[in-house]
């Protein structure tokens, strides 16, 4: 997934970054809303938004967010746990809220959670025809045999996956593997779709010319 | 139901309507008896001069009376007088009596013997009547008329009676005013009580109205309004001082942990495997201050607002970090509590417990605000026991219990009830009570739970 993570502590920040990309997320962490600004319009998985930040409410910009018609999932991240503190986290629009300190542990398990509800099923087990993908244990099998797959490839099939039944455009999906800051070849997406293919089947991803790539919904 | 009808002090207005009944009952009967002498001596001299200017007339009368009539009385026999519309119970009398005492003549109602023999002028007494005698002519002859006792008592009575009557009405009707302006003058009393009741000292959630007492209702009351509204005032800006504390000292203290604790996880999967014992150890000590900060901001917060609501022992119990402990949960034990302050209570708990030596650790719902912890460690000695609950009881903490114990204890009080440290033949178990009163709202009922219905969490 791609995740917008929105913490101004630089402990806290640079842990969790680092911790959510060993578990294979992108990470895009800004400390302000000055440097999220920077990124309107970029397409994430999830927001992970601190309440308190050293220019504004965190809370304030995801009920404007929201307030746009962003329907990205959030999650609050805050050292505010009173009832009434919660109960107006979610009403300002986030989906789950995570009171400090937590284990990034917890915090991987609600965005998986995140991930399945947003998909509109509970099960991490996803099957396309011969081909079965578990996004909770990050593993893919083709006809109950297990592939192996490399970090990027995992990243472009997730993001397909999450959007099973969409066009994503190759643009947005690009950023939604490789985030907004990294380098990337110009083919460098086709190549990742072709192993994809080559290893899964040829019948999983398709490619809508002059749109992007679809994975159907799964059965 | 009002506090100040609970409270069982003695009541203002009870007290006070209690004192008017006996002042309505000594006033009325202080004014009966004071108006029976004053009638009796006034009655009794109306009446006295009424039986004076009775015989008087009746003098006039039989002064000019024949000279028959009175020749035949002379002749030994004396002649009854009969008034043409005279009723059997005549109450007044008269009789003529003669120089040698014998009754000349006399009224249907007078009695056949003469009231006196010897002339008697004035008042006089008889067993039946008062008698008023005066001479009727030169010649000696005596006219004395009469009353019956009966009817001056009748007399008297009746004027006493009415005088009483009136009296006891005027008490009455004085007690019910003046009930009604005790009740109007403690109104002022019952309503400062209530806004009392209804004040939001510090809760920024209060209407305007409910955080203030509003103007003094009577000249009386100033005092204590100004009074509660100083103290009010100083309330509400230290709970806002500790409020602002207590957010920012969560603040400065949690996401640092947090950030702590994300590093560690980090590092663990980055180090050497050599490293990776050590760093969880630390990762262990940083989830033990978690639960210690947690508590401690919790215990501290308690003090501005305490958030009861039902608790499903098993759902909380299944948030704690537990390690290195088996935890049971009786199946659909429900508390009624804070559970925040609970969580952080069973937190540390589970941490002593399991640094004493425990590898289970069991939570059972003795009750609706009755939770009972008990562990298979190696538990405490009798004396030991003595001496710990000791310490719970004075509070003096410091160097006499653990964190857990002294935290659980705070957790207790702050619900209103203790902790109890239970006897125990295998492990240690207490008992943390959360106190009693009305139920939260939409607080299930106790759920009883018997020794074979636990499972691990």
């Amino acid at each position: 997934m791609r995740l917008l993570l929105l913490e101004d502590d630089a402990t806290l920040g640079s842990g969790l970054r680092d911790y959510l990309r060993t578990e294979g997320h992108r990470v895009d962490w800004c400390r302000t809303l000055r440097e999220v600004a920077a990124l309107r319009g970029e397409p994430f998985d999830a927001l992970l938004v601190d309440w308190q930040l050293p220019d504004g409410s965190g809370l304030q910009w995801l009920r404007d967010h929201r307030a746009a018609g962003a329907v990205t999932p959030a999650l609050m991240l805050t050292a505010r746990d009173r009832l009434q503190e919660r109960i107006e986290g979610l009403d300002a629009g986030a989906d789950d809220y995570l009171v400090k300190p937590f284990a990034p542990e917890e915090l991987v398990a609600r965005l998986r959670a995140i991930g399945r509800r947003v998909n509109g099923g509970n099960a991490s087990l996803r099957r396309f025809g011969p081909v079965s993908i578990d996004l909770a244990s990050r593993s893919a099998a083709r006809d109950g045999l297990r592939i192996e797959l490399t970090a990027r490839e995992w990243s472009v099939l997730e993001a397909l996956v999450l959007r099973a039944g969409r066009i994503v455009p190759k643009q947005d999906l690009e950023r939604l593997v490789l985030g907004f800051d990294s380098e990337l070849a110009s083919n460098a997406l086709e190549v990742h779709v072709s192993a994809l293919r080559r290893k899964l089947g040829r019948e999983l991803i398709e490619t809508v010319r002059g749109l992007g790539y679809r994975v159907e919904k799964p059965a | 139901m009002r506090g100040w009808r609970r409270s069982g002090a003695p009541s203002i207005r009870s007290r006070l309507a209690w004192a008017l009944v006996a002042w309505a009952m000594v006033w009325g009967l202080s004014v009966g008896a004071a108006v029976w002498l004053v009638a009796e001596n006034e009655v009794v001299e109306l009446l006295d001069d009424r039986l004076k200017a009775s015989g008087e007339l009746v003098a006039t009368i039989v002064a000019a009376a024949p000279e028959a009539s009175l020749a035949a009385a002379a002749g030994n026999a004396h002649v009854t007088v009969t008034a043409p519309n005279a009723s059997s119970d005549e109450r007044f009398a008269w009789q003529v009596v003669g120089t040698d005492g014998a009754l000349l003549m006399r009224s249907a109602a007078a009695p056949t013997e003469a009231w006196h023999r010897t002339a008697t002028s004035g008042f006089t007494m008889d067993r039946d009547w008062r008698i008023y005698g005066m001479a009727l002519a030169p010649d000696g002859r005596m006219l004395y008329a009469g009353q019956t006792l009966d009817e001056r008592h009748e007399a008297t009575v009746e004027v006493a009676l009415s005088a009483a009557l009136a009296a006891l009405a005027v008490g009455l009707l004085g007690h019910v005013w003046l009930r009604s302006r005790v009740r109007s003058e403690l109104r002022p009393l019952i309503t400062l009580s209530d806004r009392l009741e209804r004040l939001g000292v510090g809760d920024p959630h209060s209407s305007a109205d409910m955080a203030s007492l509003g103007p003094a209702e009577r000249a009386e009351l100033r005092p204590i309004h100004e009074a509660i509204e100083a103290l009010t005032a100083r309330l509400t800006e230290r709970i806002a001082n500790e409020r602002a504390f207590s957010e920012h000292a969560a603040h400065a203290l949690r996401t640092p942990l947090a950030g702590i604790d994300a590093q560690l996880a980090v590092a663990m999967r980055e180090c050497p495997a050599t490293l990776v014992d050590r760093l969880q150890r630390v990762r262990d000590g940083s989830r033990r201050l978690q639960g210690v900060v947690a508590a401690l901001l919790g215990i501290f917060r308690s003090g501005l607002e305490l958030e009861r609501r039902p608790i499903d022992l098993r759902q909380l119990a299944a948030h704690l970090p537990v390690a290195g402990i088996e935890v049971h949960v009786a199946a659909g034990a429900c508390l009624d509590g804070d559970a925040d302050l609970l969580a952080a209570a069973l937190v540390n708990l589970l941490d002593n417990a399991e640094r004493h030596g425990a590898s289970a650790i069991w939570l059972e719902a003795a009750g609706p605000r009755l939770l009972r912890v008990h562990d298979d460690g190696p538990g405490a000695s009798p004396a030991r026991r003595a001496e710990l609950q000791q310490a719970l009881d004075d509070q003096s903490y410091a160097g006499a219990t653990g964190l857990g114990l002294m935290l659980s204890d705070r957790v207790a009080r702050v619900h209103g009830g203790r902790l109890r440290l239970l006897d125990d033949a295998s492990g240690f178990t207490l008992e943390i009570d959360l106190g009693s009163g009305p139920p939260s709202p939409a607080a299930p009922p106790a759920q009883p739970q018997g020794p074979g219905n636990t499972s691990p969490m």
